[in-house]
């Protein structure tokens, strides 16, 4: 029963963290909401407020009902149609079963690449997402072995943090950048001699190092935290499948895989996919999946 | 310090009353969690007996001989729909699925059969429900394994004979299922 335990408490620790993301990432953002202000002037201040107050709110709760869906998008996945897919529709159906959850909706994405996500809000509104490449180049029980990982995902609530974190982390490095690129027009210290001269400019600075900082920051720990959750969710899936061969075989394959052709595939979604779809050789903190030896090690043990 | 004296033992009463209330909905939604799983196994049960009459018609088209495999497929599916109660359906479909192997072996001597792109299909399809049975099957057995254990641990023990809740069977691997079904040609 300890494992029944442990995965319990991982979908506490899923919800409790998806909260704090959202909390988190409405702070930062009314913070640069504030830190904008302040660069503009005082006369700008109260809008600029009341502003990134508003859009703060709508960005959270659009990152939270449409995560799923713009991660869909961002890889051009499409729903699979049932008689073309039927044998990924048998081994989702399978998990499904074996693992007690609502059957999720399918996804199929264009590319070679033997890979796989889930994603969604809950195991109510869940999607599994596969490649054409992992249709055509898995066996049945390798297929099962993915499915069962990706329902593991699922099960465990990882999809709804992992989303979360991947859709609204994405967002807040685009609009930093958007805000660096804008200091270039705006007129920087214009009157230098005034106080308030000065208080822009140290406020430009800020806005500077929050703008670089903050996605680095948020990075980190979305790449800490995907890492631990690959081991938790192989765990999971040979709970459903009884047997870890098929996912060890389906690890050995995308071992000697090739990448992903990445123009398809937006860094920010990487930490989503079954393995690194760039297959990035070095592992560092930037790392957004364990090594596949490591985790075919581990599964050969259980 | 009147109004302390009568909140204690009225918060203790509560918190009993709490605790009670969790018990009792935490086996009614395990209890039901298990029904619901039975219901699954019915539904691919269902759906295995649903392709069979399909199987017979396209396999009638290239092997009109085999009539003794055929009827024993048939046999077995009816066994298998006026089955009541989960032991039986399970036997049954046992019975099914190794007259379906003698169908299948028997297909290797029809390559046109073989070829026909409905029997391929159908073959796919039954074997995937196959394994969905398993899957279910295996569901079942884990939504029991759960409720078992939450009325056997202390303190749910207590409140399992105070609501006299009873323990639930598992689903047996009969002898012969544990013997690989042969494959008579």
């Amino acid at each position: 029963m300890a494992e029944r335990v442990l995965f319990y408490n991982q979908i506490n620790k899923n919800k409790r963290n998806s909260i704090f993301l959202v909390i988190i990432v409405l702070a930062i953002l009314v913070l640069i909401g504030y830190v904008i202000g302040m660069a503009l002037g005082p006369d700008y201040f109260t809008i600029v407020m009341i502003l990134a107050i508003i859009i703060s709110l709508i960005y959270v709760w659009v990152g939270y009902y449409y995560s799923d869906k713009i991660a869909l998008a961002s890889v051009k996945a499409k729903l699979a149609d049932r008689t073309q897919y039927h044998s990924l529709y048998n081994a989702v159906e399978s998990m499904s079963l074996a693992s007690g959850l609502p059957m999720p909706k399918v996804y199929i994405m264009q590319d070679q690449q033997i890979n796989a996500f889930a994603t969604g809000r809950d195991p109510k509104n869940a999607v599994i997402c596969v490649t054409t490449g992992a249709v055509e180049k898995l066996d049945k029980s390798e297929l099962e072995g993915v499915i069962a990982h990706e329902m593991g995902h699922v099960a465990n609530f990882d999809i709804r943090f992992m989303t979360l974190v991947t859709v609204l982390v994405g967002m807040i490095a685009i609009i930093s950048e958007i805000f660096l690129r804008s200091l270039w027009f705006t007129n920087i210290g214009g009157n230098r001699d005034s106080k308030d001269g000065r208080m822009q400019i140290i406020f430009i600075l800020i806005g500077v190092a929050l703008a670089i900082l903050a996605p680095i920051v948020t990075k980190l720990v979305q790449l800490a935290i995907s890492r631990k959750r690959e081991y938790t969710a192989d765990a999971t899936a040979v709970k459903f499948t009884r047997r870890p061969t098929g996912l060890i075989n389906a690890l050995k394959k995308i071992k000697n895989d090739q990448p992903m052709k990445s123009h398809r595939v937006s860094k920010s979604v990487a930490p989503l996919f079954l393995s690194d779809p760039f297959k990035r050789k070095v592992q560092n903190a930037f790392s957004t999946h364990p090594p596949i030896e490591k985790r075919i090690a581990v599964l050969e043990k259980m | 310090m009147v109004i302390w004296v009568w909140l204690i033992p009225v918060i203790i009463i509560a918190l009993i009353v709490i605790v009670f209330i969790a018990y009792y909905n935490k086996f009614v939604i395990k209890g039901n969690r298990i029904d619901n799983s039975l219901a699954q196994i019915d539904v691919q049960l269902k759906r295995r007996a649903d392709l069979i009459p399909n199987l017979i018609e396209t396999v009638k088209g290239y092997a009109k001989h085999e009539k003794g495999i055929m009827s024993d497929v048939t046999n077995a599916r009816k066994a298998l729909l006026s089955a009541k109660n989960l032991p039986a359906k399970l036997k049954a479909n046992n019975q099914l699925e190794s007259a379906l192997k003698s169908i299948f072996a028997i297909a290797e001597n029809y390559p046109q059969l073989r070829a026909n792109e409905n029997f391929k299909q159908l073959q796919e399809e039954l074997s995937a429900t196959e394994d969905k049975i398993a899957y279910s099957r295996q569901y079942y057995n884990d939504t029991i394994l759960d409720f078992n254990n939450s009325i056997k641990v202390f303190p749910g023990k207590i409140f399992a004979s105070i609501f006299s809740v009873k323990e639930r069977k598992f689903i047996e691997i009969t002898a012969e299922e544990k013997k690989s079904i042969k494959v008579s040609f």
